[in-house]
């Protein structure tokens, strides 16, 4: 079958404005999308920039708007998509650097600011922290995330303010508040607990139909929310 | 799983505001629902239209129901009434305006214009509140 990819392109070095190039490709309907910029890239067009590193939806260095919603090039099929004519480009609410690729550093500077690690301050046990698989249960979705700012960039509230941290930001400080070995839930909390914080969720879920791990985020900011007002991690 | 106690984060206006706008939403439903209920334990059901019975549930002033068929206002227009409608405006016009402040505020960062903004908007909320308050005590 024929497709057709309509390509946003910017170069900030060859001095042509913001655009969109078209390619006809003959793909396989099991082609996924990130086959068919390989192909553009190898045959068509050398200077196309895109990431990609592992291509099997596990890195989340190729999210990218495909007709306008969310997706990893990686995971997206021709078979899935309802046309045949196919919209690409670059997540929203980031500096474009080139093409397809985006700075990713301010998001990566939300992200650190929840204080995305595990903080014990109690001497470490001769074999390992035990946890119980319930008390594991508890925060499995979010170990899920895979940092590729689906979800985030998918979101109004952070496409207009920068200062937003976020709802990958959000989802990673989850993963840590409910995990009942880490000691740092209320500094988190008290971050989130500012006014860019939790308080700019407007509960849209963009972001959880943009995540590709199908992770619940709106319901994980939700938890957050309720953390920060009750006071107690149930 | 065992639920883990910790000390609750600071009090600051984002905090109260998201908790207020809740706890605001549930109690205007609930003004609605005993204003409707009321309305009709006293009459409502023979003496007027759906149109003002519903009038009067949102907003319960003695002026809604005038012009339909009760034999006598006493019932509509004591105090406790003008205690409710008070209420409705108070938690109606903090909810409200509390909402154009924070759609406000996702496009701005702290600073001179989020200063002001939220002064403006402080000084339309007290002023709204405050004409309604007396349009319900003088009327």
């Amino acid at each position: 079958m024929q497709v057709t990819l309509k390509i946003f392109r910017y170069n900030p070095e060859d001095g042509r404005k913001k655009h969109y190039d078209t390619f006809t490709l003959d793909a396989d309907p099991t082609d996924r999308i990130l086959d068919l910029l390989e192909q553009i890239k190898g045959s068509e067009d050398g200077t196309l920039g895109f990431r990609r590193a592992c291509a099997h939806g596990v890195c989340g260095s190729d999210a990218i708007r495909i007709n306008g919603v969310n997706r990893l090039a990686c995971k997206v099929l021709v078979q899935d998509l309802k046309s045949r004519k196919v919209t690409i480009e670059p997540i929203l609410g980031l500096p474009i650097e080139k093409d397809l690729i985006i700075n990713m550093e301010p998001f990566f500077d939300h992200y650190r600011s929840v204080m995305p690690y595990f903080v014990n301050d109690d001497p470490p046990p001769s074999k390992e922290r035990l946890q119980s698989p319930e008390d594991r249960e508890r925060f499995d979705d979010t170990t899920k995330c895979i940092l590729c700012a689906a979800c985030s960039t998918s979101c109004p509230s952070y496409w207009v303010n920068e200062e937003y941290v976020g709802p990958a930001a959000i989802v990673n400080a989850h993963r840590f508040i409910f995990d009942n070995r880490d000691q740092a839930a209320s500094e988190r909390l008290e971050i989130l607990n500012e006014q860019f914080g939790v308080y700019r969720c407007h509960t849209i879920f963009n972001c959880t139909d943009a995540c590709p791990r199908d992770i619940q985020v709106t319901q994980a900011i939700g938890e957050v929310k309720k953390a920060i007002v009750n006071g107690r991690l149930d | 799983m065992r639920s883990r106690v910790m000390p609750k984060p600071s009090w600051n206006l984002e905090y109260l505001m998201w908790v207020f706008t809740r706890l605001s939403g549930l109690s205007i439903i609930l003004f609605v629902v005993i204003g409707i209920s009321a309305g009709l334990l006293m009459g409502a059901r023979t003496q007027m239209d759906l149109g003002t019975l519903m009038r009067w549930g949102f907003f319960p002033n003695p002026n809604h129901v005038l012009d339909s068929d009760i034999p006598d206002l006493f019932l509509w227009t004591n105090g406790f009434w003008q205690v409710m409608q008070i209420l409705v405006v108070f938690f109606a016009a903090t909810h409200g305006f509390n909402g154009l402040r924070v759609v406000l505020e996702d496009y701005s960062s702290p600073g001179f214009w989020q200063v002001f903004t939220r002064f403006l908007i402080f000084l339309l909320w007290i002023f709204s509140t405050l004409v309604g308050i007396y349009v319900i005590i003088s009327s």
